[in-house]
């Protein structure tokens, strides 16, 4: 039966020749050297590794990146939680309908996402339209930092209340209708019970939103304008303008190994968290 | 909050609501409205801003190319999805979470990353960013583990003593897939190949890298155009796109159901 290999044959040839081998040859751009007026050339250096990691401007923009993607997934959270909530508990014949709701936005563009906030909170947008109607001063809510938080966490709040309501529609109804039995308020319900329980989908809904906004560019380069600068901005521009792209490579390797190595240590801490919060 | 029905608790997610379609409504208020800009009160009725729309060639060229691109995009990823997702859910053994991490592993990448690694390696080959050749293989990468993720999701529901009957019943291995296995697994297929559309049409880190001189797609066209103006012909345009969405949404609704894609997917 080896021609049943047949049908995974072409999926791995077309990963490895289109992921693997891009991936690999981005990890060895970055040891070139790069002459001035040339792209590359096949000489091994860790000068490329150097320049990123003694620039003391490189590391704010990534204290900054890192920053965003914090408070991005941190609202998310506090937004996505009562979807979520929302979506698990609803009566089944309305949660389609919720469902659709939360999922649709995921389907329209980002580009076109970023200009309907544009149109709403630009500087000629109808809320600055409003203000000025009742002569007041507007105020700038795009093309900085605030704009592009807004877009961010619109953009992931569906993949954390997504990740959230399958953890929350995993708890029977019958553990909160215990606890309230026994005389918990609402209140201590939620957090004694609901909370604890609902905690993997939490921490797996904030790594993804971290990993998602840390990578982002569109948004950022959209409603963040000409004040936010962000990595992934900084290695397109070393790449596509600056046709940089040893240095661009070795700035994109520090930055997500940097991200990897983060994760690994969020996801032991959150592991550890786990098992504390369930015992 | 226990039973989540408190006055407050339905007032907080009536507003998380508006203000997860609040950007999606406005544009299609905009595209309606007979102004440059949108005013209270509005300025009346008027669908000027789309027959501007299909009469501006950039964007009519982008918007044919978009789709054209999505519909290679979609023919290549489904057959290849198609075929991961049948063999990683039966018969890849000891291989099968290898397999499905590498499959889906282009969701887990960040895109931009992956655009500049297609971008180095395009150049470096010589096979470069000319025609659609370039854009085709990349948004084919990000497309595949969407047709992978929906289609497995179906076959681990199949029941197989369908398949096995009609085996006994003497068809061969390729009448059994044609009349018994594609027939039921119709919907999982049609739905992952409109995910992969949708995807392809919205693209956006990708395409920006691997675009070439003549040929833009859609968000790249409306990218450029709202960079100098704001004129509501980019509205139009949006309006249509989110039409396709929400159809898209709606099909993929009544073929699989939303909740099955939303916490369904094989883990």
């Amino acid at each position: 039966m080896w021609r049943r290999h047949l049908l995974i044959a072409p999926v791995v040839l077309f990963l490895a020749v289109l992921l693997v081998v891009p991936y690999v040859n981005m990890v060895r751009m970055s040891f070139l050297v790069k002459p001035p007026g040339e792209r590359y050339l096949n000489v091994f250096t860790l000068d490329n590794y150097a320049r990123v990691l003694r620039d003391g401007f490189y590391w704010r923009i990534l204290a900054n990146t890192v920053w965003y993607a914090v408070l991005t997934t941190a609202l998310t959270l506090v937004l996505g939680y009562p979807l979520a909530y929302a979506i698990a508990r609803a009566p089944n014949r309305r949660r389609p309908l919720l469902l659709m709701l939360l999922i649709a936005p995921l389907l329209v563009g980002v580009v076109i996402r970023a200009y309907g906030w544009l149109i709403l909170l630009g500087r000629v947008g109808l809320v600055n339209e409003l203000l000025r109607a009742l002569g007041r001063q507007p105020v700038e809510l795009m093309y900085n930092v605030t704009g592009m938080t807004i877009g961010l966490v619109h953009v992931f709040m569906p993949f954390m209340a997504l990740s959230i309501a399958g953890a929350l529609q995993n708890i029977s109804p019958d553990v909160e209708r215990a606890a309230r039995s026994l005389g918990a308020s609402p209140w201590k319900t939620f957090w004694r019970v609901t909370w604890p329980l609902s905690l993997p989908g939490v921490f797996a809904g904030m790594l993804l939103v971290f990993v998602l906004a840390v990578s982002s560019y569109v948004i950022p380069i959209l409603l963040g304008g000409n004040n936010v600068l962000v990595i992934p901005m900084l290695v397109v521009q070393l790449l596509l303008d600056a046709f940089n792209w040893p240095v661009g490579s070795a700035l994109a390797m520090v930055f997500f190994g940097l991200t990897a190595i983060l994760l690994w240590g969020y996801v032991k801490l959150m592991n550890r968290a786990l098992r504390w919060s369930l015992r | 909050m226990s039973e989540g029905r408190s006055p407050l608790f339905i007032a907080v997610v009536v507003a998380l609501y508006a203000f997860l379609i609040a950007p999606i409504v406005i544009i299609v208020l905009a595209a309606f409205n007979a102004g440059e800009y949108l005013r209270f009160p509005p300025e009346g009725f008027s669908i000027r801003w789309f027959v501007k729309f299909a009469q501006s060639g950039p964007f009519v060229r982008a918007f044919v190319f978009s789709l054209q691109l999505a519909a290679a995009t979609t023919l290549i990823s489904t057959v290849l999805g198609g075929m991961a997702a049948f063999y990683v859910v039966r018969h890849a053994g000891r291989f099968r979470d290898t397999l499905r991490l590498l499959v889906i592993a282009p969701l887990q990448l960040p895109a931009i990353l992956t655009g500049i690694a297609l971008l180095l390696f395009f150049y470096g080959t010589g096979i470069g960013t000319r025609g659609m050749r370039a854009l085709l293989l990349g948004h084919t990468l990000v497309c595949l583990p969407y047709v992978f993720l929906t289609i497995a999701t179906v076959l681990i529901g199949f029941d197989r003593s369908l398949e096995e009957a009609a085996r006994s019943l003497g068809a061969g291995p390729l009448t059994t897939f044609r009349r018994v296995t594609l027939p039921l697994i119709k919907g999982g297929v049609i739905s992952g190949a409109l995910f992969a559309f949708i995807t392809s049409f919205d693209q956006f880190p990708i395409s920006l890298l691997l675009v070439s001189v003549g040929n833009t797609t859609l968000p790249l066209q409306l990218f450029d155009y709202l960079r100098f103006s704001f004129d509501p012909t980019a509205a139009a345009v949006s309006t249509v796109s989110v039409l396709m969405s929400v159809a898209i949404v709606l099909i993929i609704h009544r073929l699989v159901g939303l909740e099955s894609i939303a916490w369904g997917g094989p883990r």
